[in-house]
């Protein structure tokens, strides 16, 4: 039996289209089931995430014609009365199999190298598996796949750094402060990013969070959320002895914290470090205070360049990953006579359904 | 037949060469961000310190006593105390890293230890029946060890402040030590080499000196007391008067430096040490 994928991606497809494929988890056995029922697959799991819908199939049937068979499979079951070429794709051997390990191991996602899409096929695979819609072809593959994935993530920096802005400065945070666990953080403007960004460090284990913002009822909301405490707008100097961490993004036009404001309140610190994350436009902060001893400052574009980095460096990564991949999924391409191999090219599907056409 | 030929320096000299091998490599670590975390360099500082170890243990051997008396055995016992606190304090959290800040310290001082003027045959035995003598010696060159990875640490600490301050990515691609960690290190090694600077000057005050020759006319005795007043405002200053960090790291720095260049003069020139 052939492996072969049928399905649409974020790199295929765009999310209105993605949406009227998905399969909520509930229905997946059903149609897994009716699927193996028709013959056209043997055994079958079904990937439905946000960002991809990928039917994997051990077919007996020829690749061409098993694809055109899948896809009025998928068709029936979504209801998609429409026109559904460009978007889809069909994979054959081996590039299926080399597909599914490429998803396995972040390398197919839209932030490269992520692992939650690891997490997503195990549970597909696991549910298929449950309801006994796998056999020796598909375990073998997916649990190599999932091995792989692993052996990636050891052996390569695919994972390494943080994507987001968030992330980021708790990292940098990690490296100013010798532990995040007695950190406070103050809060200044109640946006989603320095929401977000207060979230991932109190996760990170800071100690607590101050947020001021100009309307006091706003940030009472957030502070609540966060188990912290809100000071009104004018009162936020005042916290500067003892927070460690400072997130601004008010939408002020002008700066709000500069080199003459900062400088006495660093010499109530005592000259403790201070980081100070500015990701309002226009800026917040002072580029000016960077210079003064003790004062980490960064701005928007500062954390957005190193997530970028930090992106390119996992891109780098992506050669290393496939020659990984190409390593092991040729035992799994060695158990199976070359004869069966059809074209294994990615293919949109309108071509393939054309070779079908020809095979009959 | 036992090979006679191979001496303590024959062994010492092998150090050196680990050393220099572990020097090559920190560089090839530093080129690429101190980002991968490898053992490589901690063996071959361990290599290191082990012949080192050798090295010392047969000279001592042959003297019956501390091998400290003169330029090479003073100096190769500083590195040995600075090695071996390298090895321990790299086994801390992110810290692998030490070794190789220290490597290029450890391979440049063991080749300047290495010249043969520094190693003249031995006259006379040295009077080492008075055990004050002895831990005289071994805490005044193990302060000298604290002071040396405490200067090590202070120069990871303006690496990563420099990285940190000018946003560049080796400051978070790198596995290096958080800035807060390397300054509290930095300060706890300052203090356990000043306790160990403080023991070893008291005990060298109660050894006996030939007649009519006053304590503070040695210069090596006048060069510790400043070496002393030294660290003893680096830590005032830090501790009372609030010094930024950078300037802290800076001293540390230029005061081990300061001790590195002037040990062999004042060495030189002292009656007593001489």
């Amino acid at each position: 039996m052939n492996v072969v994928v049928i399905g649409l991606s974020h790199r295929s497809a765009p999310v209105e289209l993605r949406e009227r494929f998905a399969f909520a988890e509930s229905k997946i056995p059903d149609a897994l089931k009716s699927l193996r029922d028709s013959g056209v697959a043997g055994e079958a799991v079904i990937l439905s995430t946000c960002n991809r819908v990928e039917i994997y199939a051990a077919t007996p049937l020829e690749p061409a014609r098993a694809f055109a068979e899948l896809k009025k499979f998928l068709v029936s079951q979504r209801n998609f009365n429409e026109p559904l070429n460009e978007g889809l794709y069909a994979l054959a051997e081996p590039v299926s199999l080399h597909h599914l390990f490429k998803v396995a191991c972040g390398l197919d996602s839209m932030m490269i190298g992520e692992t939650e899409i690891l997490g997503q096929l195990k549970t597909a695979y696991d549910l298929a598996l449950k309801h006994g819609h796998t056999g020796a072809r598909l375990n073998k593959a997916f649990q190599r796949a999932f091995h792989t994935a692993k052996h990636v993530r050891t052996h390569t920096n695919i994972q390494r750094g943080s994507v987001s802005v968030a992330s980021v400065a708790v990292e940098l945070a990690e490296k100013i402060f010798n532990s995040l666990g007695d950190r406070e953080v103050l809060v200044i403007g109640a946006g989603d990013t320095s929401e977000k960004t207060a979230r991932a460090l109190l996760s990170r284990g800071a100690k607590s969070i101050v947020v001021t913002n100009r309307s006091l009822d706003r940030a009472q909301a957030l502070a609540g959320e966060f188990g912290g405490r809100a000071v009104p707008f004018d009162d936020w100097a005042g916290e500067f002895e003892k927070i460690d961490i400072v997130i601004s993004s008010t939408s002020a036009p002008h700066y709000i914290l500069d080199r003459a404001k900062l400088e006495p309140l660093m010499k109530a610190r005592r000259q403790r470090p201070l980081l100070l994350i500015d990701i309002a436009v226009p800026r917040d902060i002072d580029p000016e205070v960077n210079f003064l001893e003790n004062v980490y400052l960064y701005n928007v574009d500062d954390l957005q360049g190193i997530a970028d980095d930090y992106l390119k460096l996992r891109r780098e990564e992506i050669a290393s990953c496939e020659a990984i991949i190409a390593e092991k999924v040729k035992p799994l391409l060695a158990a199976r006579s070359s004869a069966d191999f059809a074209d294994g090219r990615r293919l949109p599907f309108s071509d393939l359904q054309k070779s079908a056409q020809s095979a009959d | 037949m036992a090979v006679t030929w191979f001496t303590d320096r024959h062994f010492f000299l092998l150090a050196v060469v680990f050393y220099g091998a572990s020097t090559m490599y920190s560089v090839f670590l530093w080129r690429k961000g101190f980002r991968r975390d490898d053992w490589a360099n901690y063996f071959l500082i361990v290599a290191g310190v082990a012949l080192h170890t050798v090295a010392m243990f047969k000279r001592g051997l042959t003297l019956h006593s501390c091998p400290v008396n003169n330029l090479y055995e003073a100096t190769t016992f500083l590195l040995w105390a600075l090695g071996l606190a390298c090895l321990v304090y790299s086994l801390l959290p992110r810290f692998k890293f030490l070794c190789a800040f220290t490597a290029p310290v450890l391979f440049t001082v063991g080749v300047f230890a290495l010249m043969p003027s520094l190693d003249p045959p031995h006259g006379p035995k040295p009077d080492f029946s008075n055990w004050l003598r002895s831990l005289h010696a071994a805490t005044i060159l193990q302060s000298y060890g604290a002071f040396g990875l405490a200067a090590v640490a202070a120069g990871m600490f303006l690496m990563q402040q420099h990285d940190l301050k000018f946003h560049k990515l080796r400051a978070v691609l790198s596995l290096l030590p958080s800035i807060q960690r390397l300054e509290i290190i930095t300060l706890r090694l300052i203090l356990v080499g000043f306790v160990l600077f403080t023991v070893g000057l008291v005990t060298g005050q109660q050894l006996p000196r030939p007649e009519g020759k006053p304590y503070f006319s040695d210069p090596k005795v006048v060069w510790s007391a400043l070496l002393w007043l030294v660290y003893l405002e680096l830590i005032v200053a830090r501790l009372f008067f609030g010094r930024s960090t950078r300037r802290f790291t800076i001293g540390v720095i230029v005061a081990f430096a300061f001790l590195l260049l002037t040990f062999g003069i004042t060495n030189h020139y002292s009656s007593l040490h001489n």
